[in-house]
């Protein structure tokens, strides 16, 4: 059983990360957050252009994508800012649902504290005390089994499915086998094949889960009255050899393993069991949200397979890149950090590619950085809608 | 003599990962299925599939072993297959009016 060097959270929950986050609990707040986490070392901003004029359920999306991202064991304090007050969703709901991690919490209204310029003085001076409090914080031993590791594909060809997919697969089965957990979301994508999905699920209602959350995505694609042959697969996708959403939905769910799905989560939902193996999440295929709401449900670290290369990168949750197109790796080699296309030139078998990429999970958990994060791209923290701004 | 890359032993088609294949190339197989020599019809690019065996319009396209979709027309051994002769079932809001989308 080997073990990696994390941030012990109070609540036992372990980072791979320090971050100090500066999070906008609205559209109208992002300026502020942004001008605190420039003068702030290592501070990061998560904006975004929701919390105002949301339908219920939405906006209870949208609270548990920002609440989950700050309680992400990547997290050590977050310093929230509000514009003034949206009901349903203030910078004190968003404090009190991050409150049971025990992590510091500092919260600002712009309004309240005297407008912007005030504002950013006063979040300022928290995020300097917090960023130098967490600055204490060691690396300490701790079992792999705390490890969530998301995984993703995005920008897929056929090497994806047939290469950089199933080598992922097997290095979450490593994990698993350490008594770590392994997260898929993307129910799209398991469009055509729910047998393959229903077959590993330890009880009959993950299974009925599973079945109900594809046919729930399909009747989205149903009511909008258009052929969703249109976006997916996508014409990236097509251009790289994808004919149908079905083959598309194979390779992508090859890459979970074989162990059991002991849990369906719904979007941004953390895990409430903790026994090794798969989960699964519903979410759309669009890339951004589904790694945020990962992110949201507390992976410390993610896989991105690739076919044609990508820069898709969190802004807390490390997003390592794996392709099997050797001509992507040569591309987009600024962010892609593995390449496993041996598996095609018999230089390396998909069993050694899956070591390989766990390999490179375990180096990231113990504090290697992508590609991505030492060039701070952090594009990928987006919200999936499921309602209207009204 | 180039090769394609088939992921399945019951699957018709295969997948081109080397180099790409022109119209006349003689192709065999690697991977899951050895056994099949066929002339490709078509340039197929990096990437792309070719048939391995003749596929009726309606029949089954394999890969995975399991269904990619439908055979929009009669596809030849050899033939290039992609969008232009196969289509999905799922996903069809554009048939939903027609009763011919399933969700099982």
């Amino acid at each position: 059983m080997s073990e990696f060097m994390g941030f012990y959270r109070p609540n036992g929950d372990v980072g791979i990360r320090n971050h100090l986050l500066i999070l906008s609990g609205t559209v109208y707040a992002n300026g502020v957050c942004e001008r605190v986490a420039d003068t702030i070392q290592g501070a990061v901003p998560i904006v975004h252009a929701n919390g105002r004029c949301q339908v219920a359920p939405d906006l209870r999306v949208t609270r548990r994508y920002l609440a989950g991202t700050a309680m992400n064991p990547n997290v050590g304090g977050v310093v929230i800012i509000d514009h003034f007050k949206e009901e349903g969703m203030t910078a004190e709901d968003l404090a009190d649902d991050i409150a049971p991690t025990g992590k510091l919490i500092a919260t600002v209204n712009i309004r309240g504290d005297g407008g912007f310029i005030s504002a950013i003085e006063k979040a300022t001076r928290y995020a300097q005390d917090f960023a130098r409090q967490i600055s204490l914080y060691q690396r300490e031993a701790a079992p792999m089994s705390k490890i969530l590791f998301g995984t993703e594909c995005g920008t897929s060809d056929t090497t994806s499915g047939l290469g950089s997919n199933p080598a992922n697969g097997l290095a979450g089965e490593i994990l698993i086998a350490q008594g770590g957990r392994m997260l898929m979301a993307e129910c799209t994508e398991w469009m055509g094949c729910e047998n393959w999905l229903t077959e590993k699920a330890a009880s009959p209602a993950v299974a009925e889960a599973i079945v109900a959350g594809v046919q729930h995505m399909e009747s989205r694609a149903l009511a909008s009255g258009e052929d969703i042959r249109g976006s997916q697969p996508t014409g990236d996708n097509m251009a790289g050899g994808l004919t149908t959403i079905e083959e598309k939905s194979m390779g992508a769910v090859k890459k979970i393993g074989d162990s059991p799905i002991i849990e369906y989560l719904e979007i941004g939902e953390a895990p409430t069991r903790t026994d090794p193996g798969n989960y699964v999440m519903y979410g759309p295929g669009m890339g951004a949200e589904s790694i945020s709401s990962m992110a949201a449900a507390g992976c410390q670290v993610l896989t991105f397979c690739t076919g044609g290369g990508h820069t898709s990168n969190h802004p807390v949750m490390p997003t390592i890149k794996v392709t099997a197109n050797r001509q992507s790796f040569e591309l987009m080699r600024d962010t892609v950090d593995v390449d496993v296309s041996g598996v095609f030139h018999d230089e390396i078998t998909l069993a050694e590619a899956g070591q390989i990429v766990y390999d490179e999970v375990e180096r990231v958990c113990n504090g290697y950085l992508t590609k991505s994060e030492a060039l701070r791209d952090n594009n990928s923290f987006a919200i999936h809608r499921v309602g209207p701004s009204i | 003599m180039k090769k394609v890359f088939v992921v399945y032993a019951t699957d018709n088609v295969g997948t081109v990962v080397l180099e790409p294949i022109a119209a006349g190339d003689h192709v065999t197989c690697n991977g899951e299925r050895r056994d099949i020599e066929i002339v490709a019809h078509d340039d197929i690019a990096y990437g792309h599939k070719i048939a391995l065996m003749d596929i009726a319009e309606g029949d089954t396209v394999l890969k995975y072993g399991l269904s990619i979709g439908s055979a929009s027309c009669d596809i030849r051994a050899g033939d290039h297959v992609h969008t232009h002769n196969v289509e999905s079932n799922r996903g069809r809001g554009d048939l939903a009016d027609r009763g011919a989308v399933s969700a099982e």
